[in-house]
């Protein structure tokens, strides 16, 4: 393995409806690294993740994954990235398992190989019960689990995920965080987008603070148990008296 | 491999929505009707038709028209086919979510173009077969029906094409689907006021879908007309593969 960062963002600006939504965001994530991403509502952490995910193209900046510029090819999102964006949005025509196989399909995986994968992430995430059912029938809940799922299923380098916890209840919620330091532990590189302090402080190593489309904090979360710091230099930052 | 992944997701979504199910039972049912109606016009034609020299035959008074009517419903049925292929996705985000599996926007917008086709190629086929059955214990012209049924899919390929390439310009299904029927009408009646004003020929002729349909409907096949279809359906294609690609910019 590699001892160089598997991302590196330089520069990553990006406007939406007329106002910069991303500016100057530069920073990078190791394998088997956990970024805990925070920010208020409309502070630029779903723009910074969509042109992470490859699905949005940075106005300027770079974004360099294992080693290869990630804007001139979108394409590397094809192995190395897992995106589970806001509101997981899904086919409601599709059960669980034709998603996950999909998803596998999509990225270029063999039958035999999607039938693995998709296995294998349904016995891990304990969506067994569900394979058969429509996502248009799931519940909010299970609609998440089914995101995080398709994410993880063809085990990116990268996982992406946005609000990951919305709609899960406490056991799930532990059942993620879980999961998370696994995948880590694995060596795949996580970023986590949440309005949860608690949920930084329980899975990442590092939290970085957007406000205002602008990299407010970047620092490792060390001789923090309690979140009592991580609280502090958030509200500093959100209400502008730390900034 | 990966554009038959968007063909065969295309595919299920197709399969498991009402709408195609709906589209095909009603449709099928008028122009069953409608073969019903023609065949039993021609039977009672026969002594008629019997003292004509080079009277129409089965392939002209039967199975032509129908091949008409459907080319006729397909200016509802294609655009309401193809009007959330990528409208629909945009508006629930899953377009985005399958930009961000690596696949290239030709890619998207070429599968999802061979599922509608697909399932339109089935609809002309369970269309044709009544001619066909019936034909096989007469004495149809093979060759003008073949032509005609060439004319036929060449029509449905350019209708799906635009139909793509409105889904890709909008969120709004329903607002792709009206831009895929006026786009398609204004496309068969270009030059209708060149023919009020009594000129015939020239680009506005050409541009007309109409005029390359009628020379295939009636057994001619001519190389031009081809080419009219084959260059509608890449820039229509082409078209969309743009506006997706786009999306990356845009949103």
């Amino acid at each position: 393995m590699s001892d160089a960062p598997l991302l590196n963002v330089t520069g990553l600006s990006r406007r939406r409806a007329g106002r910069a939504a991303v500016a100057d965001v530069s920073f990078s994530l190791n394998r088997g690294e956990v970024l805990g991403l925070l920010g208020v509502n409309g502070a630029g952490k779903s723009t910074t993740l969509s042109m992470l995910a490859g699905a949005l193209r940075p106005e300027s900046g770079s974004i360099t994954l294992d080693g290869r510029d990630f804007v001139a090819d979108p394409g590397l999102a094809r192995s190395l990235v897992g995106w589970l964006p806001e509101a997981a949005p899904l086919w409601p025509e599709l059960s669980v398992d034709e998603h996950l196989l999909a998803f596998c399909r999509l990225r270029g995986a063999t039958r035999a190989a999607a039938r693995k994968a998709a296995d294998t992430i349904i016995a891990r995430l304990q969506l067994g019960d569900l394979r058969r059912r429509l996502a248009g029938v799931l519940s909010q809940g299970q609609r998440q689990r089914l995101g995080v799922a398709c994410a993880l299923v063809h085990e990116p380098a990268l996982v992406i995920l946005d609000e990951p916890a919305n709609a899960l209840d406490p056991v799930q919620i532990g059942e993620l965080r879980k999961l998370i330091r696994e995948r880590a532990a694995a060596g795949v590189a996580v970023i986590l987008s949440t309005h949860v302090l608690g949920e930084v402080v329980a899975v990442c190593d590092r939290v970085a603070i957007l406000h205002e489309g602008r990299l407010r904090h970047d620092a490792p979360l060390r001789d923090d148990a309690g979140g009592k710091t991580l609280e502090a230099t958030f509200f500093g930052i959100a209400t502008g008296a730390g900034a | 491999m990966s554009l038959g992944a968007v063909t065969r997701l295309e595919l299920r979504r197709l399969a498991v929505r009402p709408l195609a199910w709906a589209i095909a039972a009603l449709t099928i049912a008028w122009l069953a009707w409608s073969f019903v109606l023609g065949l039993g016009q021609f039977l009672g034609a026969q002594v008629k038709l019997a003292g004509m020299a080079d009277a129409p035959g089965f392939t002209d008074l039967v199975a032509i028209p129908l091949l008409a009517e459907l080319a006729k419903l397909a200016f509802l049925v294609v655009p309401l086919m193809t009007m959330s292929l990528l409208a629909g996705e945009r508006r629930t985000g899953t377009l985005a979510l399958l930009a961000s599996t690596g696949l290239a926007p030709w890619r998207i917008v070429v599968g999802k173009y061979l599922a509608v086709l697909l399932w339109l190629g089935l609809w002309l086929l369970a269309t044709l077969a009544m001619p066909l059955l019936v034909g096989a214990e007469s004495t149809a012209d093979w060759g003008k029906l073949a032509a005609a049924t060439l004319g036929t899919a060449l029509l449905l390929a350019t209708l799906a094409a635009i139909g793509v390439a409105c889904s890709a310009a909008t969120s709004f299904p329903a607002i792709s689907a009206a831009m895929a029927l006026i786009v398609t009408l204004v496309l068969w009646t270009v030059d209708r006021g060149a023919q009020a004003a009594g000129v015939s020929g020239g680009f506005l002729e050409w541009l007309t879908m109409a005029t390359h349909l009628q020379n295939l409907l009636r057994g001619l096949v001519v190389s031009s007309d081809l080419i009219w279809f084959a260059l509608a359906i890449a820039l229509s294609l082409i078209l969309a593969t743009r506006r997706l690609g786009g999306d990356r910019e845009r949103q």
